[in-house]
């Protein structure tokens, strides 16, 4: 017990570190001097310190409450699932969710602002009701493989649908590599205040729900038999997810991965209590998120690679780990 | 097996000839026609043309001289450029509505014998045939020649060259005097507001989502006349290598350059301020701060009377502007 | 056993005739591609043009300068990735194990990016570099799910993760370079027939040319039907050098035609399918072929005609397999 705590504040140690390179490392450079001087006496005349304000902190704050909600509804993912390939990105969740946003906005004309939170939110619960739908049909239910094989079926789809009505609209193309591959460049304090009540609210329902998923990884049977209302919880919990990874979405667009890697990385650390992998996982996905947003921002060293690109690339070799080392493919 | 060695005979023949057709044959009218080009080749037509397709800002500036195109194509809707808002466009087809996106299709319905576009020269190429431009919509160019003036060191050249071309298109271009002593009390205007503010800087920015551009004058034709006319333009350090139009500016670096006076990209001026207001360094170039933003009349000007009208506006920006807010 | 023979021959004759229909079809679909657009030109103006039967300078510039470059690569193209994708799914035993969907295009593609952006070449250096890239894909995905042989599923997820990998290195290629309009890129990373370079479009009809009759002969060969690892273990040498030989000329099938149209998504998944739908188990090469190129012209006419605006090939075959695909996980899991 006392191993895990020791642990999970190392992980806030490094969190922490994680946060302050953020906010140190980009196209200007600042001094950690000049990241004290805009706390302790802020001058809005200086334009380092406005960077630091009012550009790269609220930049880390999204990424700290988008890295939290993708890694968490991942966790919850795969113990509601019982599926270590969960992960809202491969599920086709975030890919609806941006649908969703995409649609609204361009189609229907509604949706930017606090509205646009709402759509991701439909989105990513239509996309998760219709790939545990399509997975769980047949006898044995809805098994990794089939999870990962309609996730990544709907995906392909929807990403086409959301393609092509960006296209349509020669004036949002802007936006098009945005809804394609998620980012958290030029989204700053307004973005952040749009999503992170949905975010804090659904992380306490998350944090809360430990034992229940703990109670579910025992199968359906022995948790009903432990007095667990088990279709209810389920149910709540799905729609926490949808919260979680709709709010990330309408933020940054889709990203994918940080939920598949992190509740894997926080397993290894913590063993597989889910009263333990959820709060490790809050603390480790914006780990994750940060270190992948600084990474794509001096990888070009002439622009910026969206955060989603540097985490295909980081993330696609875990995915692959995990199916050839983990014996996914034989459960 | 049959069918499909049949179906690949006739796929076959038609590869081997869909290299040929081309530039339409209309009749022949008159001598040959030749003019040179921006790019310095002389260009030949077997007739006057008169079937003329142009880039929507050099059509205004053929029609301001009276030479009406049979089509146009340009990088907005024709609404949305003010250099056609003056012109019937009535029978004039539209062939794009975006940039890299012509409809040649359309085009090669209208039998075109001339394509007038500008010619880039830092890109080496006419506008609407630069590098990232469908290979479909380049294909404009099997239609019929292409000849335009170049986007090269003075926009006065430029305009001037419209202004032949037109008369060799057969126009009447003694008729625009009028206009052209108007720019040139614009450009004295210009000049002693000029004079009047010798310390005065300034610099060409367009705000994007993902950078702030800064214009780089020698690859400006405007600029390059502001300066001539003794406006002191700076330029960037640093401009792109491959693109040398701007430098990209990180948005976190805003404030690395500090002139008197900003020269927005006035384009898309609406979405231009909206886009730049959001960031939080826009104001942290002093000019933006004190309000000293003007228009710039990026790459579109093509006539004397549309120079005038905006020398006359800088001129009285320079007039009103204060030389001590940069540095 | 005259009874089996004449079953035999019948089936044989319902072959070569559903063939020959799609043929037809698809010769249909392409004039009719050759036809329709902003410059109408009627269907027998067309067949005159296309055979130099007569000349009438405006219609021969659009219907073979124009159109018919991008008709051949949706023809070409589509009878590429019809062929390869069935090939993958017959030798690797599963209908989702097609090119498109396990990683191999997305390799293909990347390499062509790359040497698009960075090397700047086009044509067939493109398209060798596309073989080069689609060769290394098949490679990691084949070593990655090895594992005491090669299950299906276990190959169809490594593949979906090395898929993304290669989507990802895609994007960060596309980012890199400078002289790329988003739009240009976009069109591209999403498959479009239009786009198809003189160069590329050659390479793409001579392989497919020389690779059909190359992959039917062998696929006879091979005779039996989908095969197993242990099924190949006991074949013998000289019939899994065929089985070699046959999923190489499928990756360059795959290569040339993402060199010229791009990762046009899910026509090598669907092609065979509905080949065997028509057909019956275990398609003839050629008649999938056939059916990846009706699939690919009808995606391209819908595409370019029948939406508000025109789009890339790909957002009509991802809009259209998608739900294929989720048919297709229902459907099978439903017998297991």
């Amino acid at each position: 017990m006392s191993g895990r705590v020791a642990g999970l504040a190392a992980l806030l140690v490094v969190l922490v570190l994680t946060c302050g390179l953020s906010i140190v490392l980009g196209a200007r450079d600042v001094s950690w001097h000049t990241l004290w001087s805009a706390f302790t006496a802020y001058d809005d005349h200086d334009t380092a310190q406005r960077v630091l304000r009012e550009m790269r902190i609220p930049r880390t704050l999204l990424g700290l409450v988008v890295g939290a909600a993708l890694g968490v509804a991942g966790s919850l993912l795969q113990g509601l699932t019982r599926n270590p390939l969960a992960d809202p990105g491969i599920m086709g969740i975030n890919a609806g969710a941006a649908l969703a946003v995409v649609s609204g906005v361009m189609l229907l004309g509604v949706g930017s602002g606090p509205a646009s939170v709402w759509l991701a939110f439909l989105g990513a619960a239509a996309a998760t009701a219709a790939v545990y739908g399509i997975a769980s049909l047949g006898r044995d239910g809805a098994t990794p493989v089939k999870l990962a094989l309609a996730g990544a079926a709907l995906t392909a789809g929807m990403s086409a649908v959301t393609t092509g009505i960006v296209m349509t609209h020669i004036e949002a193309l802007n936006a098009l590599r945005f809804w394609q591959v998620g980012s958290l460049a030029g989204r700053y304090l307004p973005v952040f205040w749009q999503v992170v009540w949905f975010i804090a609210g659904a992380l306490v329902v998350s944090l809360v729900a430990g034992r229940l998923l703990n109670g579910l990884a025992l199968g359906e049977d022995v948790a009903r038999g432990l007095g667990m209302r088990v279709g209810l919880v389920r149910a709540v919990l799905f729609a926490t997810v949808a919260l979680l990874c709709g709010a990330a979405t309408a933020a940054c667009g889709p990203i994918v991965f940080v939920g598949l890697v992190v509740p894997h990385v926080a397993r290894m650390l913590c063993g597989p209590d889910y009263r333990w992998i959820v709060p490790y996982s809050m603390v480790i996905a914006p780990v994750l998120l940060l270190a992948a947003d600084v990474i794509g921002r001096l990888a070009l060293g002439r622009g910026e690679l969206q955060v989603g690109v540097v985490l295909g690339v980081l993330g696609a070799p875990v995915f692959v780990g995990l199916v050839r080392y983990r014996g996914v493919a034989e459960l | 097996m049959r069918t499909l060695l049949a179906l690949a005979a006739l796929v076959l023949v038609a590869a081997c000839g869909s290299s040929e057709g081309g530039a339409d044959k209309a009749a022949v009218k008159e001598g040959r026609w030749s003019y040179v080009s921006g790019n310095g080749e002389t260009v030949k037509v077997d007739h006057t043309p008169v079937r003329i397709i142009a880039h929507s800002d050099e059509a205004a500036a053929l029609m301001s001289y009276g030479i009406k195109p049979v089509g146009i194509f340009g990088n907005e809707k024709p609404a949305e450029n003010r250099n056609l808002k003056d012109h019937d466009l009535d029978g004039i087809a539209v062939l794009g509505t975006a940039w890299g996106e012509v409809d040649v299709e359309k085009a090669a319905a209208l039998n075109p014998d001339l394509i007038v576009t500008d010619w880039w020269p830092a890109e080496k190429a006419y506008g609407g045939f630069e590098n990232g431009v469908k290979a479909k919509s380049k294909k404009l160019a099997d239609l019929a020649p292409v000849i335009g003036g170049s986007q090269g060191k003075s926009l006065v050249e430029t305009i001037a060259y419209y202004e032949g071309l037109a008369a060799s298109l057969g126009a009447d271009v003694a008729q625009g005097a009028d206009e052209k002593e108007a720019f040139e009390a614009a450009v004295a205007r210009f000049r002693k507001a000029t004079a009047a503010k010798p310390g005065l800087t300034v610099m060409a920015m367009s705000p994007a989502d993902d950078m702030l551009y800064v214009g780089n004058p020698p690859y400006s034709p405007e600029l390059m006349d502001f300066g001539k006319w003794g406006l002191k333009v700076l330029a960037p350090k640093s401009p792109d290598p491959s693109f040398p139009y701007w430098e990209n500016l990180s948005w976190e670096k805003a404030d690395s350059y500090q002139p008197d006076l900003v020269l927005m990209d006035d384009r898309a001026w609406e979405q231009s301020q909206k886009i730049a207001a959001k960031q939080p360094t826009w104001k942290s170039i002093r000019a933006v701060a004190a309000g000293a933003v003007v228009p710039w009349p990026a790459y579109w000007i093509h006539t004397y009377a549309s120079y005038a009208e905006q020398l006359d506006e800088l001129a009285a920006a320079i007039e009103n502007a204060r030389a001590d807010i940069g540095s | 056993m005259t009874s089996y023979a004449v079953l035999r021959r019948r089936l044989r004759a319902r072959a070569a005739g559903v063939t020959a229909a799609l043929a037809a079809l698809v010769l249909a679909l392409f004039v009719v591609t050759l036809s329709v657009g902003s410059y109408r030109v009627p269907l027998d103006d067309v067949v005159v043009s296309v055979l130099h039967l007569g000349e009438n300078p405006a219609v021969d510039f659009v219907v073979n300068g124009l159109r018919m470059p991008t008709a051949l690569a949706a023809v070409f193209a589509g009878l590429a990735l019809g062929l390869a994708g069935t090939i993958f799914q017959q030798l690797l035993g599963n209908p989702l194990a097609s090119p498109d969907f396990v990683g191999v295009s997305e390799g293909a593609g990347l390499a062509a990016v790359a040497g698009l952006t960075v090397f700047h070449v086009s044509g067939a250096p493109i398209s060798l570099l596309a073989f080069g890239g689609a060769m290394t894909s098949a490679a990691l995905i084949y070593l990655l799910a090895w594992k005491d042989g090669i299950t299906g599923y276990r190959f169809i997820l490594i593949g979906i993760g090395v898929s993304a990998f290669f989507v990802a290195l895609t994007g960060w290629v596309v980012a890199r370079s400078e002289d790329w309009e988003a739009r240009s890129a976009m069109t591209w990373l999403t498959g479009s027939v239009g786009q198809a370079g003189h160069g590329e479009i050659r390479a793409l009809v001579v392989t497919v040319l020389l690779a059909i009759p190359a992959a039917v002969v062998l696929r006879r060969q091979l005779g039996v039907l989908a095969l197993g690892d242990d099924a190949a273990r006991a074949l013998g040498a000289r019939l899994e050098l065929a089985r070699l030989v046959l999923l190489g000329l499928a990756i360059l099938l795959v290569a040339v035609a993402t060199a010229a149209v791009g990762p046009v998504m899910f026509v090598a998944l669907v092609a065979g399918p509905i080949a065997a739908r028509l057909l019956g188990p275990a398609p003839g090469l050629l008649a999938a072929g056939l059916a990846g190129a009706v699939v690919m012209l009808t995606a391209d006419l819908i595409a370019q005609h029948l939406l508000p605006a025109s789009l890339p090939t790909g957002v009509v075959t991802g809009a259209v397999g998608a739900p294929y695909l989720v048919w297709l996980l229902a459907t099978s899991n439903r017998k297991s």
